[in-house]
Parts: structure tokens; sequence; C-alpha cells
């Protein structure tokens, strides 16, 4: 029954969101969550489970997207094709694409694999470009949600009645696939990442075990895929290509590959910063790589890794312990974020006003890039962050490590 | 003891890496039920006849058979199914997984899991139990949920025994399972090996004459890629040519 | 005739740019095992840095100057970004060096702005050389080529000559034995990583002006160098050679052909239906699908022959 729990206060937590946050924007937020929580576990499915870096993770949700999509522009000619039951001919398409570039990228393992699936996103994305009647071209394909038939009187147009099926489908889906990770597939995934050659000597092919994870991933990651078009109703080659490739490594990593649920945290997190941020500034591509960078370099665990680590802590009972030094690391560290963030603010502005805008305001403050004193302020901002940083961290580590004895 | 065609028959294997021969014709019979321990110098080719026999680098010339079944030229996995299977000289484990899922992974394909994605690992009973007994046979039953990464290395020497004989396997080899460990570690390794390969056949390699001649019915000597003496502990130990191989490092324990 | 040569001399001269990049690239595989997936970032960093220099102290000294930049802050990178990473494994060190990109990427246009930036070609080499088939060919075209052909006798001298050249290549067939022969294995790695980004980085000083200098150019070229590295041979500096050269003919060539595959289809006698199914396929023309070929060897160069196409490592 425990391990059901969370699964029950997800359900629950999902029937109660949309009225937490019932606008326009909310849902158009929780539905790009729900769509990002399938595809980074679905990625972390390889990454994390099973050793594999797929570089070109996108393909997957993008055939679902546009297999998907076509079968969207079906019911609009008439075929009875309910517009919740997409995400299922996403899964399809996901899983006819896994089954090709699998079948060539899970002969290898590790860096191999690694630049298979490099350079089967390149070809990929040249490909879809060559076929504009199949993909569209540049601008991609569109369709129209509402046309499918209605069902008990939802046509599935509105926001809300598209929160109910991306709800639905992430909850399935994230289920199915933590039950993956329960099953003899999903040990023996964490055993070929572990020692691929020892599994070999314990009666597993592991290319055979690598390319039926890989499978399943696609399957998921094209059920991401039905979601994508049904809420976004286009699909182009841009949600095929190696950026949105890079977009769930970056936000899986950052949640932390080590458990099954920090790719859920990634997505949550990226997906806030991207719209939260995304109205403020343009730079928010640049702050999830700088903390994607920070994080694997000191924290490979992610978010979930620094949480973890703090278990022991607590079932000590001394989380108390560590609040004060916590709180000493907050302004070095709030100092330091400004600076960075001022920094890039203005590098920014000053980008725009060389394209021609006027000197406007960074983030509601009217500060002139063009001066010298708000990049100084910036600058020293940030050093002094980073000198507070060197002092405060080492001694908040200390505590930790004296804490989780 | 000795019925023809049964147990592992190795005939004139052979090995090179480029123009380097490493197994020159070897030669090696172990009747089914037999503990057999190879020897012979540092180099002389003895972990190289374990991977061409378990399938990790193809042979260059010769034949392997299992119970009368030809396994030339299979992959380990292939070989593994046909019952054999082995330890590493370098520990080589699972080290996020916990003991126990380690001892699971070992297990899971002669007890029925396959890669199935349907039905859940406990499902399993017959498949649990068997990790447990292994895991209690190598009184590791204290360590169970610590990952194997983090064992001491002596703890990690009993885990690679416990994976190899976990699945069951009727045919088992054993690369110096007692290498770097303390007497009283090696003590209790032995006693383990005897324990679990009973009424199976062992091949094992070790440098230690003293858990050699304690354990093992035959002997072969290994030397510069050919099988010079095979036989009783007492007929090798008299063995001239064995004398000649061994003259210098280990020539004083012979005798 | 004559515009057949001027196709071969731009393909040799986008063969050699291709060796500068994947020249490094292999060193760093090859010693390192680490595939950086930065590379082609420093290649823009190189030309932006060239950019800024040059419009202050001029070319001739941006040309010197840009390249030992970008070499020292490859080095840092290896240093305090790489070496930390490197116990974690080589997965942890793509991810690393598929983050720097990342970054790189996002603040180039930060500085740089997002429109491509007006580096000129030197005034004393922006003259025409001599004229091919009416066209007239650019000296700074043979200015490139010199420049690279100097600069493989300045690696393969290097490597021949010195004692780290000796190390080097000792440590590209045998890593583990150079380690046990008490050479600093950290510190050398540290310099052959500068100095493949150095060359990166001399790439982009000389093939930014004579091209474009934008945000989007280290993307572009950037996984045709892995394409080149790997079908040379993780490692191999003369399979880079070939494979640089191959592809730069290939690119060049194919891209003068504008043509339609159904029409080069029924040229050996083929008719296929335009109007079909597959209409796509015949109406694309073999310049726009030649650029997926480095991908296609890339990808089943890997999958089925490791070792490359004429290399002796295994990726």
């Amino acid at each position: 029954m425990k391990r059901w729990a969370p699964w029950i206060a997800a359900a629950f937590a999902a029937l109660l969101l949309p009225h937490l946050f019932a606008s326009g924007f909310g849902l158009s937020l929780l539905n790009r969550m729900g769509i990002a929580i399938v595809f980074a576990l679905s990625f972390n499915m390889l990454l994390g489970q099973g050793g594999m870096l797929d570089f070109g993770h996108a393909i997957m949700l993008g055939f679902g997207g546009f297999l998907a999509m076509h079968a969207m522009r079906l019911a609009g000619l008439g075929w009875f094709i309910p517009t919740p039951l997409l995400p299922l001919v996403g899964a399809a398409g996901g899983l006819a694409s896994a089954l090709l570039t699998g079948w060539i990228a899970t002969r290898r393992d590790r860096t191999a694999f690694a630049m298979i699936t490099l350079g089967l996103a390149e070809l990929v994305v040249a490909v879809v470009l060559m076929f504009p009647s199949v993909f569209g071209g540049e601008e991609g394909i569109n369709g129209d949600r509402s046309d499918g038939p209605a069902i008990l009187g939802f046509d599935f147009g509105s926001q809300m009645q598209v929160y109910h099926v991306v709800a639905v489908w992430t909850w399935i889906s994230a289920l199915l696939m933590w039950r993956t990770t329960l099953t003899p597939l999903g040990r023996l995934a964490n055993a070929v990442r572990d020692n691929p050659e020892r599994v070999g000597f314990l009666g597993y092919d592991p290319a055979r075990v690598r390319f039926r994870v890989y499978v399943l991933s696609g399957l998921f990651a094209g059920i991401a895929g039905g979601l994508q078009a049904i809420n976004d109703e286009i699909m182009t080659s841009g949600n095929i290509g190696s950026e949105a490739s890079g977009a769930v490594l970056l936000m899986t990593f950052i949640g932390g590959i080590g458990t099954f649920w920090g790719p859920i945290l990634g997505a949550v997190l990226i997906v806030l910063l991207q719209v939260a941020l995304g109205t403020l500034t343009d730079a928010w591509q640049l702050y999830s790589g700088l903390l994607f960078v920070a994080m694997v370099v000191w924290a490979p665990g992610g978010l979930a890794g620094i949480l973890l680590a703090h278990a022991p802590v607590m079932r000590a009972g001394r989380l108390g312990q560590l609040v004060g030094h916590y709180l000493r690391l907050i302004p070095g560290f709030a100092l330091a974020l400004a600076g960075v963030a001022g920094l890039s603010e203005l590098a920014f502005r000053l980008e725009a006003i060389r394209g021609g805008a006027s000197t406007g305001r960074i983030m509601g403050l009217a500060i002139d890039a063009t001066a010298a004193w708000p990049w100084l302020v910036a600058a020293v901002l940030f050093l002094a962050g980073a000198a507070l940083l060197n002092r405060t961290f080492p001694q908040a580590r200390a505590a930790w490590q004296a804490a989780a004895q | 003891m000795n019925d023809p065609g049964s147990g592992l028959i190795v005939t004139g294997l052979r090995k090179s890496f480029g123009a380097l021969e490493i197994i020159k014709g070897v030669e090696l019979s172990v009747a089914k039920g037999e503990r057999h321990a190879v020897i012979g110098p540092n180099g002389a080719g003895k972990s190289t006849l374990f991977h061409l026999i378990t399938g990790r680098f193809p042979a260059s010339d010769g034949r392997i058979e299992l119970d009368g079944t030809d396994i030339t030229g299979w992959s380990a996995h292939q070989i593994f199914r046909a019952g054999l299977a082995r330890s590493f000289q370098v520990t080589s484990l699972f080290p996020k997984l916990s003991v126990f899922e380690n001892l699971r992974c070992g297990a899971m394909r002669n007890f029925g899991a396959g890669v199935s994605v349907f039905r859940l690992l406990d499902g399993f009973r017959p498949l649990a139990e068997q990790a447990e007994r292994t895991m209690e046979a190598l009184g590791l039953t204290h360590r169970r949920h610590v990952a194997a990464g983090s064992l001491a290395y002596a703890e990690q020497r009993a885990l690679e025994i416990g994976v190899a004989i976990a699945g069951g396997a009727h045919t088992i080899l054993l690369d110096e399972p007692t290498a770097g460990m303390s007497r009283t570690e090696t003590e209790r390794a032995v006693a383990l090996i005897r324990k679990v390969t009973e009424g199976r056949t062992l091949v094992m390699i070790e440098h230690d004459l003293g858990v050699v001649f304690d354990l093992a019915d035959r002997i072969s000597v290994l030397a510069d890629g050919k099988v010079i003496a095979s036989g009783p502990p007492d007929q090798v130990r008299g063995d001239a040519a064995v004398r000649t191989a061994y003259l210098g490092a280990a020539a004083e324990v012979l005798t | 005739m004559e515009q057949g040569l001027l196709v071969v001399l731009n393909g040799l001269v986008y063969g050699l740019l291709l060796f500068m990049l994947s020249s490094g690239l292999t060193l760093i595989v090859g010693m390192m095992g680490v595939l950086n997936l930065a590379h082609a970032s420093f290649y823009m960093l190189g030309a932006y840095l060239a950019y800024s220099i040059s419009t202050v102290v001029g070319f001739w000294p941006a040309l010197v100057l840009a390249p030992l930049a970008v070499g020292v802050i490859g080095a840092l990178v290896e240093r305090y970004g790489l070496r930390p990473v490197h116990r974690h494994g080589h997965v942890a060190e793509l991810l690393f060096t598929f983050g720097l990109a990342f970054v790189i990427g996002e603040i180039v246009p930060l500085i740089w702005g997002r429109l491509p930036v007006p580096y000129r070609v030197p005034a004393v080499l922006d003259v025409p050389l001599f004229a091919l088939a009416g066209t007239a060919y650019p000296a700074y075209r043979l200015f490139m080529m010199l420049i690279s052909l100097a600069m493989f006798c300045a690696l393969f001298a290097a490597l021949a000559k010195t004692r780290l050249g000796l190390v080097v290549r000792a440590a590209l067939t045998h890593p583990d034995m150079v380690a046990m022969l008490g050479h600093d294995v950290p510190r050398v790695f540290t310099l052959v990583f500068g100095a493949g980004c150095a060359l990166a980085g001399l790439a982009g000083v000389i093939a930014g002006n004579a091209f474009t200098t934008e945000p989007g150019m280290a993307r572009s070229l950037g996984a045709i160098v892995f394409a080149v590295v790997v079908m040379g041979g993780l490692g191999s500096l003369s399979g880079a050679l070939v494979a640089s050269l191959l592809i730069g003919l290939v690119q060049t060539v194919s891209i003068g052909l504008d043509l339609p595959f159904y029409k080069a289809l029924s040229a050996l006698g083929i008719t296929v239906d335009v109007g079909g199914r597959l209409h796509d396929l015949w109406l694309l023309s073999v310049n726009r699908a030649a650029p997926v070929v480095p991908y296609l060897l890339l990808v089943l160069v890997l999958a089925t022959r490791p070792r490359g196409l004429l290399g002796s490592r295994s990726a």
C-alpha cells in the first residue's frame, strides 16, 4: 500500500491543480509540465536507468507527434479518431521510429551510442526537411484538436479539457514507467548500465537488453509527442531536432538521473524557468545551460541527488543543525546570482540596442546598458558573492558531513 | 566418473593477438563433477584461456566442447545458457546495485525471469529465494541493501563468486577467486567454494598452491600457452617439466 | 574543365579547413578518450575573437593572438572543468562538453549579437589571384591553403621531433604505459586539449572572414567534424586527413549539382512517376541530399565498424 501512496497523492494533486491555476496561463503551464514530465521520464529510462546518453531523443517524440498530427487531420476529414486517444497514435509513432533508430544505435554502448544518436539527430532533421509533403517543411503541419468526435459532450477544444487529457496520460505513463523499473527488464537495464560485459556472462545479450529498453522509451516519448500535438496543434522540424533533444537532456540531468522521480523535478523546474523568466528576459536558456554545467561539475546527482543526500540527516533528526549553515549560504548565493543575471541582462540589452532597440528597461528597471557603471556594479556583485560562497560553502559542506555521520 | 563426451573438453585451442600467439594449442579435459585447477607462471595465458572458453574472445583455432556440445565461437550469453558460468580476476560487479540485486541478476536467467517487462521481479519467488540462499552462503545477508561498489574488498570478491554461482550453472570457472585475500579470508573462501560447487564441475585459476592442493581433484599446468602437465596433485607435484617451468618464483612452494 | 578545377580547389580549401578542426579533435579523442562536443565552439570563438582583435590592431596580430587566446581558454576549461569531471566517467565528460557547447552558443550572441559580424579579409589578400572559368579566384583562398599546410608541417614536426610529441604519440597507442613511465599525464592532457582548441581557433580565424562569422557557425560545422573524426578512425591523424579531404570535396562538388533525383535517374535509364507517392524524393535535388551523406556515414561506420574506416582504435 505504501508504494502506491505517492501515486494516489499525485492523482489528487492533478485533480486539484487546475482549480488553483485556472487561468489560461496557469493551464498552459501545467500542460507543458505534463508533457515535459513524460518526455523527461522516457529520456531517463535510457540515461539514468540504462546508461544510454541519447542525443537524438526528440526523434521519437517528433515521430509520435507528427503521426498523431496526421491522425488529428484525418479526424478533421471525418475519421472516427477521438482526440484523447491521439497519444496512443503517438506511442505507435515513437515505437516505430525507436525500432528503426534503435536497431542501429543499441548495437553499441556509452560514447559510441551517444555519437550514433548525435549523427541520427542530424540525419533525421535533414530527412524531415526533404519530405515537405509529410512533415510540412520549415513551417511544419498543424491541425485542430476539436475536429475529433465529441465524447460525452467534450470536444477537447478548451485548455481545461486538454489539461485533463494531459494529466491522465501523464499519470498513466509515469506509473507504467515506474512499474518498468520493478520488472526483470528494468533491473537488467541497471545491470547493463553498470557493467554491460558481465551481463553477457549472465546469459543475456546486453545489446538486446539495450534495444528493448530503447524501444520502450520510444513508446513513452511518442506519447509525449501525441500530447504535444494535442496541446500545440502544430508540429515542426524544430520539435524533432537536436535542440529539442538537448533541452530534454538539460531538464532531466538538472532534476537528477539517479532516481526515478528526479526528472519530474527537472521538467517542472525548467518549464517554470522557461515560462517565468521567458516573460522577463530572453536569457533563460543561458541560465539553464549554466545550471546544467554547474550540476555536471558539482552535483552530478542533480536536484534529486542533493535532496537525497539529506535523507540520512533527516532520519537522524539533525536537519535542524544545518539550517543555520544553509541560511549563511544565501547572501553569497544571492549576490553571485544577481551578478550573473545582471551581466547577462546587460549584455542582452546591449545587443538589443545594437539591433536598433531603445535603451529600454531591464527587468522593469531603468538602467542604461551603454553606461559603464551598471556593468561594474554587476561584476562587483558577482565577485563579492563568489568570495562569500568560497568561505561559507566549505563550512556548510563540513556541517552536512558531520550531520550525515 | 569419466563418461565420454561429458564435462569440458578443449582441443588444439589457439589464440593470437596480432603477431603474438598467447595460446599455442591447449589440450584440456575436465570430467563432470571434477574440481580442476589451472596453475602456471604469470603470463602463461591462464586468464586468456578462460576468456576463450567463456566466449569473451573468439579463438583463432581449436575446439571447445561442453557436455558433448561444440560451443566454439558461441557468444558469452549463449555459453552461459549452455550451463557454464564464470567469475573474473578483476572484480566485475554491478557497482550501483545492492548485494541482493547483484545476486538476483546472477540468477535471473536460469530462474525463469527472462527479459519480461510485464511481470514484476518480486513476483518470481524461486528467484528471490535463490538470491537469499546464495547471500546466506556468502555470509553477506547483513549487507543485503549495500551497493556492491561500497563493499569491502574481500566482500566484493565473495560477491564476485556469488554472482557466478547464483544461476546454478553446472560448470563454473573461477578466475583467481582468492586473489588479494588475507589468510583467514582465503580459508573462508575455500570453504565457500567447496560448499557451493558440491556436485558441479569446477575449473579454477589459482596462484595460492595451498588452496590448489587442498581443493583440486586434478591439476593442469599451463606454461607459455601450452598445458605441460595434467593429472592428480601428487603426480603434478613430481613432474619434472613443471619444476622447470616453475623454476624461480614458485619453485620452493612446490617442494 | 576549368569549372571543375575551380570546384576541386574550393573543395580542397574546405577539406583542409575540416582537417584543422579534426586534427585537434582527433588528438584529444585519441589521447584522452574525450569526445569534445564543444570543439566547433572553439572554432567559433576563434573567428569572433579574431574579429574583435582585428578591429583594434588589425588582421595579422589577430592571426596569432586569437588562436593563442582560444588555446588558453581551452586549457583552462580542461584544467578546471573537464578534469574534475573525469572521475565520473566518459558519459559525464560528454555531458560537460555538451553543456559547454550550449553555454558558448548562448554567450557568443550575447556579446557579439545574433547577426553576422563584419569580419573581413585583409585588404592585401582581398585581390583576385587568377581567373578560372571566368571567375576570379581570390588570393585569400590560397593563403588559407598555405596556412593549413604550414600548420600540418608544424604539427607533424612537433609530433615527430619534440619530447612532448613523443609522449603524445606514445599516449595515443599506450595510454597506461605513459603514465607508468612517470610522465605528468594530466599536464600533457591540458596541453593537448589547449593545443587542439588553438588549432580549432586558428581554423576559425582564417575561415571566419572567408565565409561568415555568425552564431550558427559552430552548430553547422560541429557534427561534420565528428563525422570526419569517426570516419578517419578515432585517434588517427592520417585517417582524419583523408576523411577531411574526402568530405570537403564531396560536399563542395555536390553543392554545384542542382539536379533533381528523377532527372539523375532518367540519365541512368530509370523513369519514375514524379507525381506519385514518393514525389518529394524524386523532386529532391542532389545538392540537398548530399549534406546527409557524412551523417549517414557517421552512423553506419560507428554501428558496424567501430574502429572507423581508417583507424585502429575503437570508440
